[in-house]
């Protein structure tokens, strides 16, 4: 428990149990394993992308262009292979690296140029997004069906999808006994101290930004295998709910405090949501005003708790 | 203040000498009309960077991505209240002006008093504000019309002049004698110097802080009521297409996320020149695929430039 509590993560945990309940209460067929793994698919995207985020953000950092970089990586994934006749396999290669080389651009900007990540990432999301419309000035093409397919089979009764977070978040663990995840915690909690310490900060938060963009990368195979198109605009919500599922995640947006699961809690959390306010039957024109009152709601609960802890 | 000054002239250099040569690709693109519809476009840009600009200036990271769900807010229930007549123009304006300051003060309260980081709370507002007008459109049905006085101010002329120019410069220079000549201008600026030094000297920094939420929102509900003047009528998503660009247009004009520096002068000579960029490009029909690129690229350079001045201080 003092664990949990010492990670931020009892907020999340406890919000995540309330809609849980509520989703039960109103969907009965929820546990069966059928509605369970089509509900790990859907929030998997989530998950990932507000992993990638949460990673940033740990380093003291901020990534206002992992939205428009779902929709270029999901564009690229759709159009490359009609564009320049690539397989299935050359084509997730590209994109990998496409993803890898808009977290070291942003990187370099943050970290050896020093720029404050909240603006220039704003400039390089709008980057991001012309490459986009570049593949795909109108939503279209497509991504091979076996990937699909693949994306929504399971593995010894278990979804595939669920293994991608698991696999994700579960590399995300084992860094943590490496130097160098340890290193993004210390210099974003202090960089002054991680410098004087003798870590390199530049490279660490570089690092940072590259290892988030592959968990960028997956969210983006995720969402690509469900929707099978490419869509410009597939990823502009993902910038704001990943935002949303670090705080709620507990995690400090002053960085070096808090844990990766925590936003995949919160992810799991707002998803849930979502769920809710489908099934309970509310016309969609409320859809949006409710999201935003319970993001508040969670904001508020979270930032007096973490008050009260800090008191 | 020459400094300032001196940022806001190159940048206005910059825009005539874009003028210029849209000129040569686009004969016609210095028309009496085409600088006429420029200047009108800036003016709105402009208003809404100085909601930015005040944010800015107070510091502690702020910036306003609510600025768009405000605008949005003064033009739909605006609309609605004045059904286009001219008679109720005058009360719905104070009436929307508060209303946009209401918003804004809630967003001030989560910043100054929860500590909320001020990006998320303005987007979680902005989110509940564009969701509340979803309801409202769906449900009431609201009329959308302008009303001729409205679009008299927006779209037309005095003496070959735009009105809502002439409003733009009205409204910039009573900001800069605000943020640079009255006591609470200048705890603006300290607040945003330097947070700590400021409440140990006596300023209510949170009141502050609160404040310049309050007039960002009054400021945008105002700017989104007049801008159904100008586009004819009002729409959902009516102020979204200024979060960002009011953003990149503060920053281009000198504004520094760290705060207590800036003037809007530099800022309303970058709203010219990121209009006249951006009508340039349409013009010479590149696709919105280049446009989005070379804007990211722009920023980015501008970002470098600012810095490099930084330095060099």
């Amino acid at each position: 428990m003092r664990a949990l509590r010492h990670a931020g993560l009892l907020p999340s945990l406890g919000m995540l149990i309330v809609v849980f309940a509520i989703n039960v209460a109103l969907q009965p067929h929820l546990l069966t394993r059928g509605s369970l793994s089509s509900n790990i698919a859907t929030f998997a995207p989530t998950i990932l992308v507000s992993a990638a985020q949460a990673i940033i953000v740990l380093s003291g950092e901020l990534d206002l262009s992992v939205g428009t970089g779902v929709s270029m990586l999901n564009c690229a994934l759709a159009t490359l292979p009609e564009l320049v006749g690539w397989g299935l396999w050359p084509t997730l290669g590209a994109t990998f690296a496409i993803a890898v080389m808009a977290g070291a651009t942003n990187g370099v900007l943050v970290a050896y140029v020093r720029l404050p990540s909240l603006i220039v990432t704003f400039a390089t999301s709008a980057i991001w997004f012309g490459i986009a419309l570049f593949f795909r000035p109108q939503p279209g093409g497509s991504v091979d069906q076996v990937f699909g397919d693949f994306y929504a089979g399971s593995v010894w009764g278990v979804p595939i999808a669920l293994i991608l977070v698991l696999v994700a978040l579960g590399l995300w663990s084992v860094l943590q006994r490496y130097p160098l995840g340890r290193q993004l915690l210390a210099v974003g909690g202090n960089p002054v101290a991680a410098f004087h310490a003798g870590i390199d900060v530049r490279w660490v938060k570089f690092c940072g930004y590259c290892i988030a963009w592959c968990f960028v990368y997956l969210g983006s195979l995720a969402i690509s295998a469900q929707t099978l198109s490419g869509d410009s605009r597939l990823g502009l919500p993902y910038t704001l709910t990943s935002v949303a599922a670090v705080v709620i995640g507990g995690i400090s947006l002053a960085g070096g405090r808090g844990s990766v699961w925590g936003a995949a809690f919160g992810a799991i959390a707002l998803g849930l949501v979502a769920n809710v306010i489908y099934f309970a039957g509310i016309p969609s024109i409320y859809q949006e005003f409710f999201k935003g009152i319970v993001i508040c709601i969670a904001l508020s609960f979270t930032f007096i708790v973490g008050r009260r802890k800090a008191a | 203040m020459t400094a300032f000054l001196r940022t806001g002239g190159l940048l206005l250099a910059l825009s005539i000498v874009l003028m210029v040569l849209g000129n040569f690709v686009t004969p016609g693109f210095l028309s009496f009309t085409q600088v006429s519809t420029q200047l009108k476009i800036s003016a709105f840009l402009g208003l809404f960077a100085l909601c930015q600009t005040f944010v800015l200036i107070a510091g502690g990271e702020g910036v306003d991505l609510s600025v768009g769900a405000n605008g949005s807010l003064g033009g739909i229930v605006g609309a609605a209240l004045i059904q286009g007549q001219d008679s109720a123009v005058l009360p719905v304006a104070i009436l929307m002006g508060l209303a946009g300051a209401a918003v804004g003060t809630v967003s001030g309260l989560g910043v100054a008093l929860f500590g909320v980081p001020p990006l998320v709370m303005t987007l979680a507002i902005a989110s509940i504000v564009n969701g509340g007008l979803i309801i409202f459109e769906s449900i009431a049905q609201p009329a959308i019309a302008t009303s001729p006085f409205l679009a008299q101010l927006a779209g037309r002329t005095t003496l070959g002049v735009p009105n809502i120019f002439l409003l733009w410069i009205a409204i910039g220079l009573a900001a800069v004698w605000f943020l640079s000549a009255t006591a609470w201008g200048r705890k603006i600026f300290g607040t945003g110097a330097n947070a700590k030094v400021a409440l140990l000297s006596g300023t209510h920094v949170r009141m502050v802080k609160i404040s310049v939420y309050a007039i960002s929102g009054l400021i945008a509900a105002l700017t989104g009521f007049c801008l159904i003047g100008y586009v004819g009528a009002a729409f959902l998503g009516l102020g979204d297409a200024y979060v960002l660009s009011s953003i990149v247009v503060a920053v281009i004009g000198g504004m520094s996320l760290a705060g207590g520096r800036g003037s809007y002068v530099g800022v309303a000579a970058a709203a010219i020149l990121i209009t006249v960029l951006t009508s340039l490009l349409t013009t010479m029909q590149i696709s919105e695929a280049g446009r989005q690129i070379i804007f990211g690229c722009i920023l980015v350079v501008f970002l470098l430039l600012n810095r490099h001045l930084d330095r060099a201080h």
